[in-house]
């Protein structure tokens, strides 16, 4: 039986969803819990990772370093991942994360743009640090270039490599193309990170699973962005189902999960209208909260303005787009 | 063997100082053709390490001499330059001014080093810079201090930041491998410049196609923001700014309680880069105006008897 690494971002992903503002009793109580069913990593962070701390996506509640060192202590057995974007975080972030015992470090690229990531896989592979390098927006570029990319990162000293589906805007045959052919040319982990905002997040993630992928990223409850990710304690027993070993115990990971609706969220994430339409845009579920609270003041529909950010090709960590494209329509309108 | 490859024809342009220009991507062909435009500045070399590189080839179409033998070359003139401009990285330059510490060149350093004095010309003034080695921050730090330093002028800013966006058509290598220099140095002039103890700066790379054009975003947290004020002192920094950089303009200005939004546009106004390349444009515009500055001191100093 093929075994899967499952990774769990809850703790960084799912910060998106609360405005990055998950506190230290929170950050501790999941991560024990994770360790407790034993997840194999357990990623904390802000929402952009490392050093992202800003008005630009949110300012954190809490420092990174005591994000770090809470997590670390709450961990026994479980790997700590952290991620880190090239622009945002900077060398001197990953050098406090590997000195707060960072086990896997993430660096997250957008999928064109592998060579974002050279300086830093390579200040990780100089290290010994298992770096991985993700490619996030994923849908903006083909399988072949995914898989050229992928090579390149590996070349750089990434240790597993793969793809984000930011948008959540793949179907499992998308999934299927992209990782076959990420497998097919490099000889390291491939992984695979779902977003749920056309309801496929399980779905693709079986399929890159069965296309060869070895890291499937889950969140409890899909905590997450927008319609959030792909919900953690589904994916595991489908992927044992399937024919997958995970080596998580069900009922602990039911137990993460309960306690992650009770003290992570308001409430679970669910497809609604604006993911649904980030989804078919294409543009990042974090826009969601800033989207719809510069729309509503400007009194523009909300829908349009992910349409329009999906035109101009926004990618994520372009948050600054939102307020140019609205003031755009409200002058259009204002002429028009 | 000769390092120098002289060019066919000299291009001859009279008077004025010498400047040489090292490193050959987008950065250095554009310096080149401002050089090429400047009345008071004269091309004496242009230097890359790829002997075949584009950067080199559009050096020698001018009728510039040009050497691919990196440093070594300006070090072998006879003579120093009056100016080197340095389009290389942050760690080809520290090493630069180490060689070139004991000489009069000025060098004007369009990396992220942070080696040198930082220069942003609507801040600064048109005065030459005392400093021989003089930094030009980055490309967002020339867009964005100058709003950032008129909004900390009217306003008490408790928070600064700063998000720039470029196009990765024009993020060449060198450029890629310093996104950790660019940080750290965007951030100190915007602390530097404005007094605001709490700065941040962020670099995104656009793969937008058509390519996307060069832009920043200045967020600060000002407790007191009137709109129409803040609106009108961040148009007289652009105001100002359209001095020597014509395709500066802003696109947004948003005040929503203590939070102000500002969206700045910059397109290029030049023979060699894309329109969108406005990141390139205004800290090459910066460092010619240095260079200028620089000119225009030494030719008062020469004429004297």
């Amino acid at each position: 039986m093929t075994e899967i690494v499952i990774h769990d971002p809850t703790l960084r992903d799912g910060q998106h969803a609360v405005r990055h503002q998950l506190g230290v009793t929170a950050l501790r109580g999941y991560a024990e819990a994770a360790d407790a069913a034993g997840i194999p990593v357990v990623e904390v962070g802000h929402g952009n990772g490392l050093g992202a701390s800003s008005l630009q996506v949110g300012r954190a509640a809490v420092s990174d370093d005591l994000m770090l060192s809470t997590v670390r202590e709450a961990l026994r057995h479980s790997r700590m991942g952290v991620f880190l974007l090239p622009g945002w975080g900077t060398s001197a972030d990953l050098r406090k994360a590997v000195a707060h015992g960072a086990d896997v470090i993430r660096v997250g690229v957008h999928c064109t743009e592998p060579s974002l990531a050279e300086r830093h896989l390579g200040f990780l592979a100089e290290e010994g640090a298992d770096g991985h390098c993700v490619l996030m927006m994923s849908h903006m570029a083909t399988p072949t270039q995914l898989a050229e990319h992928a090579a390149t990162a590996v070349g750089y000293g990434a240790r597993a490599v793969g793809i984000m589906d930011s948008a959540g805007h793949f179907l499992p045959r998308d999934v299927t193309a992209r990782i076959g052919a990420i497998h097919a040319a490099v000889d390291v982990p491939v992984i695979f990170h779902g977003h749920n905002n056309l309801g496929m997040a399980v779905a693709n993630s079986v399929a890159a699973a069965e296309a060869g992928a070895t890291v499937i990223d889950g969140c409890a409850r899909g905590f997450g962005a927008g319609a959030g990710n792909t919900q953690l304690e589904v994916l595991v027993p489908v992927l044992e189902r399937t024919g997958f070993g995970t080596g998580i115990d069900l009922y602990a990971l039911l137990d993460a999960a309960e306690f992650a609706e009770r003290e992570l969220m308001p409430a679970p994430p669910t497809t609604g209208t604006v993911s649904i339409v980030s989804g078919l845009a294409g543009v990042f579920s974090g826009f969601k909260h800033q989207v719809l609270d510069a729309a509503t003041r400007a009194d523009v529909d909300p829908r349009d303005v992910f349409f329009e950010l999906g035109r101009r090709q926004a990618i994520a960590g372009q948050e600054d787009l939102i307020v140019d494209v609205i003031a755009d329509m409200t002058a259009e309108r204002a002429t028009g | 063997m000769t390092i120098i490859e002289e060019p066919a024809v000299h291009q001859h342009t009279g008077a004025g100082v010498t400047v040489a220009v090292i490193g050959t991507g987008a950065i250095g062909q554009d310096l080149v053709s401002k050089v090429h435009r400047s009345p008071a500045l004269r091309c004496g070399l242009v230097v890359g390490r790829n002997p075949d590189s584009a950067g080199l080839a559009h050096a020698r179409a001018l009728g510039y001499r040009t050497s691919a033998a990196g440093i070594d070359a300006v070090l072998a003139e006879p003579r120093p330059f009056d100016v080197l401009f340095d389009a290389t990285s942050a760690a080809a330059h520290r090493e630069h001014w180490r060689l070139l510490a004991h000489t009069p060149t000025l060098l004007v350093d369009l990396t992220p080093a942070k080696t040198g004095q930082m220069v942003v010309p609507t801040i600064t003034g048109t005065h030459a810079p005392t400093d021989r080695d003089v930094s030009m921050i980055s490309c967002g730090g020339q867009a964005a201090t100058p709003v950032a330093h008129a909004l900390a002028g009217a306003f008490t800013v408790d928070y600064l930041e700063v998000v720039s966006t470029v196009a990765s058509t024009i993020a060449g290598r060198a450029t890629r491998l310093n996104l950790d220099e660019y940080v750290a140095t965007t951030q100190h002039a915007l602390t530097t410049f404005t007094g605001v103890a709490d700065t941040k700066a962020i670099l995104n790379i656009s793969p937008a196609v058509p390519p996307a054009t060069f832009r920043s975003a200045v967020h600060a947290v000002i407790a007191d923001a009137d709109p129409t004020r803040v609106r009108a002192v961040v148009d007289a920094a652009a105001e100002r700014m359209r001095g020597f950089a014509p395709g500066y303009r802003i696109t947004a200005c948003a005040v929503t309680a203590d939070r102000v939004v500002v969206s700045i546009e910059v397109t290029a106004d030049s023979d060699v880069l894309p329109h969108y390349a406005g990141n390139l444009d205004i800290i090459n515009s910066a460092a010619v105006l240095v260079a200028e500055q620089h000119a225009a001191r030494l030719a008062a100093h020469r004429s004297k008897p």
